[in-house]
């Protein structure tokens, strides 16, 4: 008996990680190779089954230098001076902190090579980002969702946190505003997309009078591209705003109020409380939460596609929008191509993130 | 007016000011507006007749407009009975057991990452898939994919324990963390057709057990990632004490870990809820007549006639009601102390 | 932070060692026939699924009690599952006639039901993976080649040709030698007829004095008479043409509508949308450039958010007074008379689709005026092509059923196609089926006891007859992965014009480059064999 439990005991650490291992592995690894492959092929339907065709890059190609270029990546503009010293200035940072990698005590040939791949890649998301939002220029999908992501998780997050704070006051009421906050993070995506049209809609809105009094019966948000993706973001950030708040809240209320009491009666004012001693405890849970949902934010959907179906034009379209018009039409080649090149996208910033940012602010 | 100065005077570090309060209430207010008024609008457009909504804005039942329960009558005791309340049970039960099963295995997981030390070799890792690519490279040539699998499950065992051990260089936990949180960055159109064609083999299309599957895989990543933080809040003194006591591992995690966690698991688990109760693409392509679920039918109000509001206003009125109920009952646990009290017990 | 980087970046890089290792498509799928061939360096992997039995959605209840009316019943204990988009439209008469038409042949009838947008990948799924869930589709035929070239229907002739009750000598020409057919057998029965017309409101119309457009230039004349005036009594101002141009919604079909008359004249087998010897897109020359004036155009008189509107807004805002013109499936006919979405019934007028004067000449690419030759079938001098757009929904058979259940899934598209079913269906408006069959257009005792006015039924009824009868009515795109090149080239590119991103020449060389990549990547030969056969051509 005793040897068994024993035994138990040394396989803990298996027994509470392998089952999580196996699901994973299970779901992912031929999905992930399928549609790896499904990238480098084409797909067509023949007599008796469906034939694919390897094809090499050919469908990365077509992204990245063929009929897709200007759609996927953005027509350039002509940048202003301001573009050029923001891209300078971009390009600079990253060259020192890789220089400064490089000169310090803990560098390894892997390090520096891995930061300086990492160095060029920012500087390429850089320069098609000032070069599409030039005057002249259009973006492409990929740049309409990286303004999406950056946007909607900057607001989101000081939303989400400001509310927390509100709510972790004792406050008469409090709770009924808890669950009130969360209400929207509940409807199905779909839902809320097909819900947003509704209150978008100019002719029979809810908003249509004051469209009206403001003299705006002639003009359309939806004609207008910044307009259009305006409104995407209002949709994305009031649908997950609550995503944020309820974690941070969370993280608020498990803090130990000890600390704060002590901190209170050696007289810091409240600012200096969030400064010192709430925000180092909230940070892990913060930074977790950024990574979620950024990798939420980049398959942005839903929106875009019942609001403006991409449009007008193509200044909605997202990544994920259009990967998911070619799996419509089932140009699974395309389609997967598309993810491929948002899944390294990510996993790129991602990585960096993890490594840069989380790893200083948490693990330190 | 009395309890106002009352609170003004006890004024404690968690007691706002009136000042603070009035800014408060003014903000919450402000923000439950902007969270409600669209949802008064789904309600008021629930029971609106076709001719209110295409007519223009109008506001307030009776005022504006005399309202029908048309819609109502036509969801839930009308032609969509069957359609509604069919995919209503699945999702229930599809959305509670992925949920449960999901935060059980996640928050195990999570644990393990936080209090052990986990070091996977390169060596097995880079064997594994080696062994994956001459599994895939045998199926190809014509061997059954059962034969393959088992040869280079045997393959792989044996390097594992032969050459395998050579190469020590290894991953440590928050590698694997990351693993399992890159699973959700390829976005759901890309693995949707393959899942298809995996379920295909395993007999799981339109099933419930298959979409659940799906759904736990979907969100372990989550769990595990939120739940990974929670526990690093939690003191490992405690522990310390009750394996002193000798307490086993296991114990250990379910009577004092978990008591400790309950804010992270509510959250968590209402946010694994959410996501699979209103998961979207794999349940259109896994399930088909059986296992449907209710975010196809709120999407299916969009047909050739363009988008019936009023029908779909009423089904995400009925989709959320359960989940607002369950915030309701769950979010009392969210609640303050509990840390507090377990150090001073 | 060092050896986390490297290990990912070095998991990266093995996970592709493997994969261009093996280049092959995954294992799962494949399991017999694994034919290789090399051509030319590209490896042509040809899978083949194995067939496997694949539990029905709905388990049979099989009769083993006394069966005493065999020949009455011939389908007892049958079940047949039939997939469709989710209604009411389409599915509700499937579901309302399954019951009758089990009391009659014993036949169980499954309806399932799928979001319409998803519709065209979940059974293409299916027969592709010979999953086999569904026995029948009811679906647009506009996608059947790529059900067909695949065998993935059933053949039909046979069964039609044997069959005297679904009298298909009744069924418009059209629908009967062109939607149904497909290089000239049978694959699909019509439960509903699709093309599109143009509805005016009648009351306007007669008070300005104006005439229904009967070309295009009438069409933007009375559009620009009315636009900025309150048409229905609310004192806002309203619009003259309000037509669906969101982006992935309806709007490629729109667009064809206004360029149909400018591209095809001679016919229907002569196509609209390729040079039938070149197979070229006829996108690039001066017919088209017109078009896209025309269509570009009607926008300056439409909704201010007209550019994100689908045929469900255009309807909602037509129904509810607020347009003079719009541009529509025959849809607007029957919900106009429904109380409970109209105010404007008895004042819709519906006309065929508006013509032009000047047509293309394929040798030159320009523009050349309507004569004998050039335009046979002209009215008036004004050519006029009405254009099927989606063609209709049809039922199908999968060839992958069972025999018993493929002759009453038969037998039950047959049933709902009869005219004693269907005369009465496409009267209603929820059903979303509009006249097909001669019978009903020219019988008009059902619209008048439907609601409509004697004389709006002849008036639309009338624009029917007149579509329908037109030689000169054009096919919608029937190629292989049709989809491709109207919903994502077509669409984008006209999006995009309309939103002022791309000038009409980058849009018209845009559509004609995106078209001929995905014909040179499918295989011209077999897209033009393909669009030959759907147009009956025999070359």
């Amino acid at each position: 008996m005793d040897r068994v439990r024993a035994a138990l005991e040394r396989w803990a650490g298996h027994a509470f990680l392998w089952p999580v291992v196996l699901v994973v592995l299970f779901l992912s690894i031929f999905p992930l190779l399928l549609s790896l492959y499904l990238s480098l092929a084409r797909l067509q339907f023949v007599p008796g089954g469906f034939q694919l065709t390897f094809i090499g890059l050919n469908n990365y190609r077509k992204l990245f230098l063929g009929s897709e270029q200007v759609h996927f990546l953005g027509l350039a503009g002509q940048p202003s001076l301001i573009g050029w010293a923001i891209f300078g200035l971009g390009v600079a940072l990253l060259a020192w902190t890789l220089v400064s990698y490089a000169r310090g005590q803990r560098a390894t040939v892997g390090g520096v090579v891995g930061r300086g791949l990492a160095a060029v890649i920012g500087s390429l998301i850089l320069l098609m980002l000032v070069r599409t939002l030039a005057p002249g220029g259009r973006p492409g999908t990929i740049t309409v969702t990286l303004i999406y992501v950056f946007v909607d998780l900057t607001i989101q997050y000081l939303l989400g946190l400001g509310l927390a704070l509100l709510c972790t006051q004792r406050l008469p009421g409090r709770r009924f505003f808890r669950v009130v906050f969360l209400l929207p993070m509940m409807i199905t995506p779909v839902g809320v997309a097909y819900m947003f049209r509704m209150l978008a809609d100019t002719t029979k809105g809810p908003f249509k009078p004051i469209w009206g009094a403001l003299g705006l019966y002639n003009v359309s948000w939806v004609n207008d591209p910044w307009g259009a993706r305006a409104a995407v973001m209002i949709g994305d950030i009031w649908q997950w705003t609550p995503f944020m708040f309820i974690v941070l809240l969370a993280a608020l209320e498990g803090q130990s109020v000890e600390q704060v009491e002590a901190a209170t009666v050696d007289g810091a004012n409240s600012w200096q409380i969030f400064r010192h001693i709430t925000l180092p405890e909230i940070l892990p849970v913060s930074t977790t939460l950024i990574l979620i949902r950024m990798i939420e934010a980049f398959k942005i959907v839903d929106l875009p596609n019942v609001l403006t179906n991409g449009g007008p034009g193509t200044a909605t379209e997202s990544l994920t929008l259009q990967a998911y018009i070619n799996w419509r039409t089932l140009d699974l080649g395309g389609a997967s191509a598309v993810a491929y090149v948002l899944l390294f996208l990510v996993t790129f910033l991602a990585m960096t993130y993890v490594n840069v940012i989380r790893r200083r602010l948490v693990e330190t | 007016m009395e309890t106002f100065l009352k609170l003004f005077r006890r004024r404690s570090l968690l007691q706002p000011s009136v000042a603070q309060m009035v800014v408060s209430y003014f903000l919450l207010i402000g923000w439950a507006f902007v969270v409600l008024f669209p949802l008064y609008w789904l309600v008021i457009t629930s029971l609106k007749l076709p001719i209110h909504v295409n007519d223009g804005p109008v506001y307030l039942p009776f005022v504006d407009f005399e309202p029908s329960l048309h819609a109502w009558k036509y969801i839930l005791i009308g032609d969509l009975k069957n359609d509604t309340i069919r995919p209503y049970v699945n999702t229930l039960i599809v959305g509670l057991a992925s949920a449960l099963l999901a935060l059980t295995l996640g928050t195990m997981a999570a644990y393990g990452l936080i209090r052990f030390r986990y070091r996977p070799r390169l060596g097995a890792i880079g064997a594994f898939l080696g062994c994956l690519g001459l599994a895939v490279i045998a199926v190809v040539l014509g061997v059954p994919w059962t034969i393959a699998a088992v040869a280079a499950l045997a393959l792989f065992i044996l390097i594992l324990q032969t050459v395998g051990r050579r190469f020590q260089k290894s991953l440590g936990n928050s590698d694997i963390a990351f693993w399992l949180i890159s699973q959700r960055i390829l976005p759901p159109v890309a693995v949707v057709i393959p899942i298809y064609v995996l379920y295909q083999q395993f007999r799981l299309l339109d099933t419930h057990v298959g979409l659940i599957i799906a759904y736990v895989g979907a969100n372990l990543p989550i769990v595990v990632w939120l739940m990974r933080d929670y526990f690093q809040t939690i003191p490992v003194e405690l522990e310390e004490c009750a394996a002193i006591d000798g307490a086993s591992r296991y114990r250990i995690f379910v009577s004092i870990v978990l008591p400790l966690a309950v804010p992270g698991l509510i959250a968590t688990f209402l946010f694994v809820l959410v996501f699979a109760w209103n998961e979207y693409l794999l349940a259109l392509f896994l399930s088909s007549a059986r296992a449907q679920t209710m975010p196809l039918t709120v999407a299916a109000q969009n047909a050739t006639r363009g988008p019936q509001w009023w029908y779909m206003s009423v089904l995400i009125i009925i989709m959320i009601l359960p989940v607002i109920i369950m915030a309701i009952v769950l979010e009392r646990y969210i609640a303050r102390g509990l840390l507090v009290g377990a150090i001073k017990g | 932070m060092r050896p986390k980087f490297c290990t990912i970046v070095g998991l990266l890089v093995l996970l592709s060692l493997v994969l261009s290792a093996c280049a092959t498509p995954t294992p799962q799928v494949v399991r017999e026939t694994v034919v290789v061939e090399k051509e030319k360096k590209v490896e042509v992997v040809q899978t083949q699924i194995v067939e496997k039995p694949v539990e029905k959605v709905v388990e049979k209840k099989v009769e083993v009690i006394v069966t005493p009316t065999p020949p009455a019943k011939p389908f007892e204990g049958v079940t047949v599952n039939i997939l469709t988009f989710t209604g009411p439209q389409i599915a509700e008469p499937l579901q309302r006639r399954g019951p009758d038409f089990t009391k009659l042949t014993g036949a169980k009838i499954n309806v399932i039901v799928v979001p319409f947008s998803d519709l065209y990948q979940k059974i293409l799924t299916d027969f592709a993976t010979k999953t086999n869930a569904y026995d029948a589709v009811v679906f647009a035929p506009q996608w059947m080649v790529d059900y067909i070239v695949p065998g993935y229907l059933e053949d039909l002739t046979p069964r039609v040709n044997a069959d005297k009750d679904i009298q298909w000598e009744d069924i418009a020409p059209f629908f009967r030698d062109f939607s149904a057919t497909f290089q000239g057998k049978i694959y699909t029965i019509p439960l509903d007829g699709d093309f599109q017309m143009v509805y005016y409101r009648t009351d306007l119309l007669d008070k300005a004095g104006l005439r229904p457009p009967e070309t295009w230039d009438d069409y933007l004349y009375i559009a620009k008479a009315f636009h900025g005036r309150d048409l229905n009594g609310d004192n806002t101002p309203d619009y003259g043409s309000c037509i669906s141009k969101k982006r992935g919604a309806q709007a490629y079909w729109m667009i064809w509508s206004v360029a149909a008359a400018f591209l095809q004249a001679k016919g229907t087998s002569e196509g609209s949308f390729f040079d039938l010897d070149t197979f070229k897109p006829l996108t690039d020359n001066e017919a088209f450039a017109a078009a896209l004036d025309v269509y570009k155009e009607t926008t300056k008189y439409g909704p201010p958010d007209e550019l994100n509107l689908d045929v469900g807004d255009t309807r909602s805002l037509f129904t509810a007074g607020r347009c003079a013109l719009s541009l529509d499936w025959g849809d607007i006919g029957t919900l106009a008379i429904d109380p409970e979405t109209s105010k404007v019934k008895d004042k819709t007028g519906a006309v065929i689709l508006p013509g032009t004067t000047k047509v293309l000449d394929r040798k030159t690419g320009k523009l050349v005026p309507c004569d004998q030759n050039t335009c046979p079938y002209a009215i008036n001098g004004v050519n006029h092509a009405p254009f099927a757009a989606y063609g209709g929904w049809s039922g199908a058979i999968n060839v992958g059923a069972k025999p018993k259940t493929k002759d009453a899934a038969y037998a039950f598209l047959s049933y709902m196609s009869q005219p004693a079913q269907a005369n009465v269906d496409v009267t209603i408006g929820k059903t979303g089926f509009n006249p097909y069959r001669t019978s009903q257009f020219l019988n008009r005792e059902q619209w008048v006891k439907a609601g409509m006015s004697p004389a709006a039924a002849a008036n639309y009824l009338g624009a029917i007859e007149a579509s329908l009868a037109s030689p000169n009515m054009v096919l919608d795109l029937r190629i292989p992965q049709n989809q491709r090149y109207q919903q994502v080239v077509l669409d984008k590119a006209i999006s995009q014009f309309l939103a002022g991103e791309i000038t009409r020449d980058q849009c018209m060389k845009q559509i004609t480059d995106g078209w001929e990549e995905i014909t040179n990547e499918l295989g011209r030969d077999k897209q033009k064999a393909a669009y030959l056969g759907s147009l009956g051509v025999q070359k």
